[in-house]
């Protein structure tokens, strides 16, 4: 009993389950006192194996399977995933069809960093913000589902083109949703900047340098808001992004105020971006013909997700199922930031590093190498070895 | 005092049942107030008592590595300070049930069983939440106990008195939280930091440590500490409407100005975020305590 009240290296767990993860990942942080001195993460709890069962599928089938790689930014991943196709069928995507999956990808963009505002607001233990920015929120997903049919998975997406076209009628009632949303954006940005005491849990907490963002590897909003001038929609633009151009925006200062002012004046280029698309929306086809089967080859293709970096390989045999897929979500790119930067901040400030990035776990989890810990060899284990340890491991249960 | 209606008193009314169903009853408007101001509906009106019994009949789970004698002990001792406070304060506009010259620093005390039973409790554990929560829950103790129980002595010295009694009938022709305002804005502020209400819950921030120092109570032990924290709001709110909005001479004069008093709360805890611990105990000795000294300075020279 005495042992575990020793004051050196108190480890206080957050996660697997944890009130301020809405999603299993297991953090670790060493405090002394109040202050973290070592951070640790363990990530895997959410493995899903879907890049394995996108082999097991064909190229239409795996629409519905990508789509939900992410509960927040599930168009952005059927997007980077018909992109990548449709480049290796050398088919282009109608200009309408292009144009109309930047419109839902705004309108996620801006559903995803409301969505955020109000996590970042309640792991702050400020309630009314989470509270209000959900019920603003509503008003989005409501856009959402009069344009796609569905609040989450907007399954939108065909290869070679998407499934629905925009109306007059639904174009008034998104220009104006987003009048109102606009409004309110304005107001939590003022809030976010001024309110003196969340301010206090914000300005200059959890700083990222500039070098720091670049060795990390951050991505997206995180990244800019230590002043990394990187936005794959200006640097690599795809779909409907070379007519319809965003500009970038950054902060210097690299704390969590940064964070929050970066991803709430983004808003303002989504709202710009889609009052555009709607204004001369292109004429034409909603979808190309696509082949049954995808010639032999591979793409990469690189997004940027509400989160940042989305990056996806595909590659075909040339049958009609994908030979591999390899997906790379931002978040494990961000998440090294939260480990270096939680140490030497106090545990109070944790919760909002880590919501800083806008983690999303089950995203991110891969595939896990088991090393062995006597000699530290890995074994990795074929797709049959695997079944076949499955039926044994379970045969051995039920005796 | 013959007996009988002495025991009635304590345990039926106005103390005992009559003040725990009020403080359930408060404790529902203030989550409904907070629901309404943060766009929520809130919780029906017998949300706190069905938690209540709830709770009080859900098995009770020992943790390895508790005292059991405290285990089970500090929900009760925290409680019967709460309920005992209660016989010292005009209830409900009624004359206290008890009174002596000095109860005020008495109850002061008995309304501090609740926080150190707390503190204690979660001290008592293993479990590393409640560890934390315990070292916050003391630490705050110590940053708003002074300036709080030094802005409530405010009115005792205007009134020369330190009976409950005898300052609430002089606080009813004076309006001392007009006279008196840095210690009024302190009382409440502090009452608040008592009851661990936003901004001041760093003690139970359920994003960092959970439940804090209640991490590991499960069923009668959690039901006692919080029916405890409802008496204590219903008996503070009592305490400071009594002592700086003028008195409580009867009952609908009580409950208007409880009320007001809970909505004012509710405001605070709807605008402001969770300060950190260190901003708290920063808060309270920077400007709390100094808040106070410069009321009872200007106390004492006016007087």
């Amino acid at each position: 009993m005495t042992e575990n009240r020793t004051p050196r290296r108190f480890t206080i767990p957050i996660g697997p389950q944890h009130p301020a993860l809405k999603e299993p990942g297991a953090f670790q942080f060493t405090v002394d006192g109040e202050v973290v001195t070592n951070a640790y993460v363990r990530l895997g709890y959410a493995h899903r194996g879907i890049e394995k069962a996108a082999e097991e599928r064909n190229w239409i089938q795996n629409l519905y399977l990508i789509e939900r790689v992410c509960g927040i930014c599930s168009h952005i991943h059927a997007l980077a995933y018909c992109l990548a196709v449709e480049q290796l069928a050398n088919v282009q995507a109608p200009p309408r069809a292009q144009a109309i999956r930047v419109l839902v990808a705004e309108l996620e963009r801006i559903h995803s960093h409301f969505l955020w505002m109000g996590v970042a607001a309640h792991e702050a233990g400020f309630e009314t913000l989470f509270m209000y920015t959900w019920r603003d929120r509503e008003t989005v997903m409501d856009l959402l589902e009069g344009l796609t049919g569905n609040r989450v998975n907007y399954s939108a997406n065909l290869l070679g083109g998407v499934k629905f076209d925009v109306d007059a009628a639904q174009a008034d009632s998104i220009r104006t949703g987003l009048e109102f949303l606009e409004g309110r954006v304005r107001h939590y940005l003022d809030v976010v900047s001024h309110d003196a005491t969340f301010l206090q849990r914000t300005r200059g907490i959890g700083v990222m340098t500039t070098a720091q963002a670049d060795v990390m590897g951050a991505v997206g909003p995180t990244a800019r808001a230590s002043n990394v001038v990187r936005d794959l929609r200006v640097h690599a633009p795809y779909a409907a992004y070379p007519d319809f151009p965003v500009s970038i925006v950054t902060d210097p200062r690299g704390d969590l105020e940064a964070r929050f002012s970066v991803r709430l004046r983004e808003l303002f280029e989504s709202f710009r971006v889609i009052r555009e698309i709607l204004d001369r929306l292109p004429a034409g086809e909603l979808a190309a013909r696509m082949p049954r089967r995808i010639p032999e080859g591979e793409a990469v293709i690189r997004l940027e997700a509400p989160r940042g970096d989305v990056f996806y390989f595909v590659k075909s045999a040339g049958g009609d199922q994908p030979e591999r897929l390899k997906i790379r979500t931002p978040t494990i790119c961000n998440l090294t930031s939260v480990v270096r930067l939680a140490v030497g901040h106090q545990l109070a400030d944790v919760p909002m590093i880590l919501a800083g990035i806008d983690p999303c776990f089950s995203c991110n989890d891969r595939m896990v190498q088991v090393r062995k810990q006597s000699d530290g060899s890995q074994e990795l284990m074929t797709w049959e070895q695997l079944r076949q340890h499955g039926i044994e491991f379970y045969r051995g249960k039920a005796q | 005092m013959s007996l009988l209606p002495g025991i009635g008193a304590m345990l039926i009314f106005p103390g005992g049942l009559s003040l725990l169903t009020a403080s359930l009853l408060y404790e529902w408007a203030d989550h409904k107030l907070l629901a309404l101001l943060q766009n929520r509906i809130g919780p029906r009106w017998f949300q706190p008592f069905a938690d209540s019994v709830k709770l009080l009949a859900k098995e009770e789970i020992v943790p390895k590595g508790v005292d059991r004698w405290l285990f089970f002990g500090l929900p009760l001792v925290a409680l019967a300070g709460a309920l005992t406070a209660g016989l010292y304060v005009p209830l409900a506009g009624l004359a206290p049930i008890a009174s002596f010259p000095g109860d005020l620093i008495v109850v002061l005390y008995l309304l501090s069983l609740l926080t150190l039973g707390l503190g204690l409790a979660g001290a008592n554990s293993l479990d590393r939440f409640s560890l934390i929560g315990a070292t916050r829950t003391l630490t705050q103790v110590f940053s708003y106990e002074a300036p709080f129980m030094m802005a409530l002595l405010g009115p005792a010295l205007a009134a020369g008195s330190w009976q409950i009694a005898t300052i609430s009938a002089y606080a009813s022709g004076h309006w001392l939280a007009l006279t008196q305002p840095l210690g009024f804005v302190v009382a409440l502020i502090g009452l608040m930091g008592k009851l661990e209400m936003p901004p001041f819950d760093a003690p139970e921030a359920h994003t960092e440590i959970v439940a804090g120092a209640m991490t590991e109570y499960s069923g009668r032990g959690l039901a006692l500490f919080n029916l405890g924290k409802a008496v204590e709001l219903f008996i503070g709110l009592t305490l400071i409407s009594a002592l700086y909005l003028g008195g409580v001479e009867n009952p609908l004069l009580f409950l208007a100005k409880t009320l007001g008093l809970l909505l004012a709360l509710t405001g605070v805890q709807a605008l402001l975020t969770r300060l950190r611990i260190d901003q708290t105990v920063g808060l309270w000795w920077r400007y709390g305590a100094l808040l106070v000294l410069v009321q009872w300075l200007i106390t004492i020279l006016v007087r």
